[in-house]
């Protein structure tokens, strides 16, 4: 197994992770987590592929990581100003305990 | 690579208006207009925005006389931005339904922080723009994100309601799960073809078979788009965010959002992924995404049409109605190899215009005294002629009625997808059923129209006050959806 | 002939009229409403003046309208259109005039009803498929409206079920019709080139098309068992909507049917024939015999307007000139017939007992206290049962003669229709008009018989005019008939009708 290999096992099983603690996580702090992780595995790929790929002269796949990480820190930004006006309405961050809307 | 950043500055001219409007928005809501009345500021904002949206729209596109130092076409920065005559329409069209939106906020309940909401909504609309035009992964992805991101806090704008920050909170985390697919998905193509420029991701792929990495990557992008496009299965988050968002934000998602996302995903999977397409007109598809997103129009068509037959809240009705529209798209996206794009150009922008103003009529009677069910619609024809004749307008068009823009838009879709192959495999029958789901979905829209023009109104129903801004943008709206429907070929002239 | 077209332009352009009228008085809308009718019907009258019949269809208009797809704004006038656009003026003017009681949100009633007919004359002067269709969707939606806002018994459900099986009907046709274009090659939507094109389809695409098209069109025609709409819908409508349902709608569906289906898959309808001509017939009987038990007046009129079209689909599905020339007379015929007996129920008798029930009926004399309700439904009945002298013989008559050349079983079954129509019309005059003349409690009745308001102005001229029409058309169909058996001719018809020309 070549090192590049390894390296995209690695991040399937990091995005593999994220996804099922996103979807099976009910708190949502978790949840925000396993969609950091889900970016990551992706970050983790680019980095590998500009590292072992053809052209590792050309930043590309490092510049697509760090832009991918400033726009992750922005996503957690929006997301824990959403889970905080949650919390304020229904003292909790639980999502099943988020359900007014149904139907 | 080219790096021509005069050309990109006279290319972005529209998005360099329109961040000028925002911060303008904030400035003076900041500085001249302290301690002023929420509907003094309001208006300020409002008529602010709209100007740098209409600033914004003559900046767009090439000028025909050919020395304005603004406008672009063909690829700019290198080609990380293409702007050929889909790009300028979808801007164009984009920034129309934007102007929609603004003008729908005029009339809905009002907002404790005007000039933060338009200004966010501003940023969307560069998210938008940008993904209109966008020619590259890196561009793709962040433009995206701008959109998103905007989109997110506009629908969990209002803090007064438990409902806007849970509808906020889900579209979310729906949306965030989808981004990280999108970006997993993108580094693997880059991966397999070295490249983020989908001109060289194509030719990538174009030499190489299907091999397992793409189909990942394939599966990847296509749940992205369906998180987007609001396709079922992915469709979970649309109800709840058309419910619980403030009015003019499920506009904009179900608008300006809708025909970005579709072009950019159009974009995307043709010029970008082209080579794996597959195929999905005869009886024996060939391995590709085609096959995922006939599934997934098929799907979304049963959802989104039968979910809707059993609504109450007129809300969610239109989120299925929505979703049920989705499959439409999914069915014009299909079409494109064959037709090229204005089908699906066309029948977002007037479908957004359709949403978009449908959702300003309830904006305008939550305003006053709320109009979450169905029955809250009652007797409108009494409290307001206006808004009854302009409701009818909108919901014929989503219903697809003729003269009307909905109809001509189903037509085209339909014609451009039978013409593939006539009924000979999957496409074919898929546009049967959606011809004979269209008699069904008459059933929902008539029930709406039918407590709107119909039910008498209850007894302590008062007559309906329009803000002259949003009565101005709703019969406008209507009468584009009009004109539109008996001159198609205006907006198709743009494509 | 080339002023044709304003018919479409006065009927919208009244119907935006009415409804700016409507706000400041209910005189003014109604006033509105008919002088944009009375408008479009001269304009029909005068083309019908001038025109000169000819197999080919003349040309009213041909602008492009969508590059794009190839439609065109084609509209064009030969002597089947003329005779039906004749007849939807005809119809609209009866109506407005039975509806000059409506009192509620009167601008709104009569711009959708003006809509409504816009649509109509539209359907019958389009020479471009996709116009055709979008003419033909026009007209659905304003029934909904209609029925459900001014109607009677049962009337959400009445309009709901209409327009849903109106609008399947129609996507079925929308189906059929982009199929066919998009095989063609997705350049034109002209009738003529479509059939052209047609000719080199396979023999399963030309017969699954056909049936998309013909039975979309034909829910409209109240095919059996696609027919269950009528009955409901007439029933619910006001009586102007329903003598427009009845008198011009159901037409759009046979003249689809006609205009459409026929000449653009021959082949198609080949194979579909004695399905049609047998659910054609199942409809005639089924339909009258269900008339003849019906307890509600305004139904036995609805179920007998569906027993009447079953000829006109006969008439197509037999596919010789005399039969097909006969169908397009039966359309003028029933529709001015129809629009009578839904007058004289709805409106005379309805609006002033407040019964439909026969059994209620029976108890009052009607003969005596509404003399001229009583005469007219006996002439429309009579008319209606195809007697000679009015307009429904020569129709029933070319019907029966032109479908025995193809299949003399099918003319013996319709001849069985024939009599059974005789029947319930019969009955249902003896128990409504002739009822007990004088049963006990005599006091008690005339006190509250007397109280009936006289019949208008409005209703008598509207009476009158369809009775003329009906008797005129008996006396003399050659009117008629000269310009209809032409249009026969034309390549496109040539192509379906077989047997010599009359």
């Amino acid at each position: 197994m070549t090192t590049l290999q390894l390296c995209l096992v690695i991040s399937s099983l990091l995005f593999c992770i994220g996804l099922v603690g996103a979807l099976s996580r009910s708190h949502t702090i978790l949840v925000l987590l396993g969609i950091e992780l889900m970016l990551n595995a992706a970050n983790m790929n680019f980095i590998a592929f500009w590292r072992f790929g053809a052209s590792p002269t050309a930043a590309t796949g490092v510049l697509f990581a760090i832009f991918s990480i400033a726009v992750a820190a922005a996503e957690a930004a929006v997301g824990l100003a959403l889970v905080i006006a949650v919390y304020r309405h229904q003292k909790s961050v639980r999502l099943e305990e988020a359900n007014r809307l149904k139907g | 690579m080219n790096l021509d950043y005069a050309g990109l500055f006279r290319a972005l001219a529209p998005e360099t208006a329109i961040v000028v409007g925002a911060l303008a928005v904030l400035g003076v809501d900041l500085t001249l207009l302290r301690g002023r009345s929420l509907a003094t500021r309001m208006n300020v904002a409002a008529l602010i925005s709209a100007l740098s949206v209409l600033v914004a729209f003559m900046l767009n596109g090439t000028c025909p006389c050919g020395r304005c130092w603004v406008g672009a076409s063909g690829p700019v920065f290198g080609g990380a931005l293409m702007f050929d005559s889909l790009a300028n329409a979808t801007r164009g069209g984009i920034l129309g339904l934007v102007l929609l939106t603004i003008g729908v906020s005029t009339g809905a309940r009002i907002n404790r922080n005007p000039a933060e909401y338009l200004s966010i909504l501003l940023f969307a609309t560069v998210g938008f723009l940008l993904m209109a035009a966008a020619q590259q992964l890196l561009v793709a992805f962040l433009s995206l994100e701008l959109a998103s991101l905007s989109l997110y806090i506009l629908a969990g704008f209002d803090k007064t309601r438990p409902d806007s920050a849970e509808a906020g909170l889900k579209y979310f985390l729906f949306g965030g799960m989808s981004a990280a697919f999108l970006l997993f998905g993108f580094s693997l193509l880059y991966g397999l073809t070295g490249s983020i420029e989908l001109n060289h991701v194509a030719d990538g792929l174009r030499h190489q078979g299907i091999s397992p990495l793409l189909i990942v990557a394939l599966v990847m992008v296509i749940v992205a788009f369906g998180f987007k496009a609001a396709a079922a299965p992915f469709h979970l988050w649309a109800p709840d965010a058309y419910q619980g968002a403030p009015t003019p934000s499920a506009a904009l998602i179900a608008s300006a959002s809708k025909l970005a996302g579709i072009v950019f995903f159009a974009r995307l999977l043709w010029s970008g992924l082209g080579f794996s397409a597959g195929n999905v007109s005869y009886a024996f598809t060939s391995v590709g995404w085609l096959p995922i997103v006939a599934v997934l129009s098929g799907v979304s068509m049963f959802v989104g049409n039968l979910a809707a037959l059993a609504q109450t809240n007129v809300r969610r009705l239109l989120a299925y109605s929505a979703i049920s529209h989705a499959g439409i798209l999914l069915l014009g996206l299909i079409a494109v190899s064959r037709n090229g794009t204005s089908p699906i150009f066309y029948y977002a922008t007037t479908y957004g215009i359709a949403t978009a103003g449908a959702f300003g009529v309830i904006g305008v009677l939550e305003r006053q005294g709320g109009c979450d069910s169905i029955s809250d619609l009652a007797g409108l024809y009494r409290r307001s002629p206006l808004l009854a004749g302009c409701l009818m307008v909108f919901i014929l068009s989503l219903a697809g009625v003729p003269p009307l823009a909905g109809f001509f838009g189903k037509f085209y879709v339909f014609a451009a997808t039978l013409k593939l192959a006539g009924l000979a495999g999957v496409a074919g029958w898929l546009t049967i059923l959606a011809i004979l789901f269209s008699a069904v979905a008459l059933y929902y829209y008539m029930v709406v129209l039918k407590q709107a023009l119909v039910v008498a109104p209850a007894k302590d129903a008062t007559p309906v006050r329009v803000p002259i801004a949003a009565a101005v943008t709703l019969v406008l709206a209507a009468i584009a959806i009009v004109a539109f429907g008996i001159w198609p070929s205006v907006l198709l002239g743009a494509v | 002939m080339s002023l044709l077209p304003w018919t479409i332009y006065l009927s919208f352009a009244g119907a935006a009229l009415a409804l700016t009228a409507g706000t400041r008085s209910a005189a003014a809308a109604r006033w509105t409403a008919l002088t944009a009718a009375v408008a479009s019907w001269v304009v029909a009258l005068l083309a019908a003046k001038s025109f000169v019949p000819s197999n080919a269809a003349q040309t009213l208009v041909d602008v492009a309208w969508i590059p794009q797809v190839g439609a065109r704004y084609h509209l064009t006038a030969d002597g089947i259109s003329l005779t039906l656009v004749v007849l939807t003026g005809l119809a609209a003017t009866a109506g407005i005039l039975f509806s000059w009681n409506i009192n509620e949100r009167v601008g709104e009633f009569f711009a959708f009803y003006l809509t409504l007919i816009g649509g109509v004359y539209g359907v019958f002067l389009s020479a471009d498929a996709f116009l055709f269709f979008v003419y033909y969707e026009i007209a659905i939606v304003p029934k909904y409206f209609l029925i459900a806002n001014w109607g009677s018994t049962n009337r959400q459900y009445g309009a709901m079920k209409l327009v849903l099986y109106s609008f399947a009907g129609s996507a079925l046709v929308l189906a059929g019709l982009i199929w066919a274009y998009a095989i063609s090659g997705g350049n034109s939507f002209a009738l003529g080139d479509l059939a052209a094109a047609a000719t080199t389809f396979t023999h399963a695409q030309q017969v699954g098309m056909f049936f998309l098209v013909f039975f979309g069109f034909a829910v409209l025609a109240g095919l059996f068992p696609f027919h269950t709409w009528a009955p409901t819908g007439h029933v619910a409508a006001p009586t102007g909507a329903s003598m427009l349902l009845a008198g011009v709608v159901m037409k759009l569906g046979a003249y689809g049917c006609l205009r459409v289906a026929l000449p653009l898959f021959p082949v198609g309808f080949e194979f579909w024939q004695p399905v049609i001509a047998t659910l054609a017939i199942i409809g005639i009987i089924y339909a009258g015999f269900v008339a003849l038990v019906q307890d509600d007046f305004k139904f036995v009129i609805g179920y007998s307007s569906v027993s009447h079209m079953g000829f006109v689909l006969l008439g197509l599905a037999a596919a010789t000139p005399r039969a097909v020339a006969g169908s397009v007379l039966q359309m003028f015929s029933h529709g001015v017939i129809a629009g009578l007996l839904f007058a004289v129920v709805g409106r005379m008798v309805y609006e002033r007992t407040h019964t439909r029930q026969l059994g209620d009926l029976r108890a009052m004399p009607l003969h005596k206290l509404m003399p001229f309700a009583a005469t007219v439904f006996v002439i429309a009945g009579l008319a209606s049962m195809g007697m000679p002298g009015f307009s429904g013989f020569p129709a029933e008559l070319s019907i029966l003669i032109g479908t025995w050349t193809t299949s003399p079983l099918w003319t013996a079954f319709a001849a069985f229709g024939v009599l059974v129509a005789a029947a319930f019309t019969l009955r249902v005059m003896q128990v409504a008009f002739f009822g007990k003349t004088d049963a006990g409690g005599a006091a008690h009745h005339d006190a509250e018989h007397h109280a009936f308001a006289p019949i208008t102005l409005a209703e008598k001229s509207g009476a009158v005019l369809l009775l003329g029409a009906t008797i005129l058309i008996g006396l003399k169909p050659d009117i008629l008939l000269d310009w209809i058996v032409p249009a026969l001719q034309s390549p496109l018809m040539q192509t379906v009708l077989k047997g010599g020309v009359q």
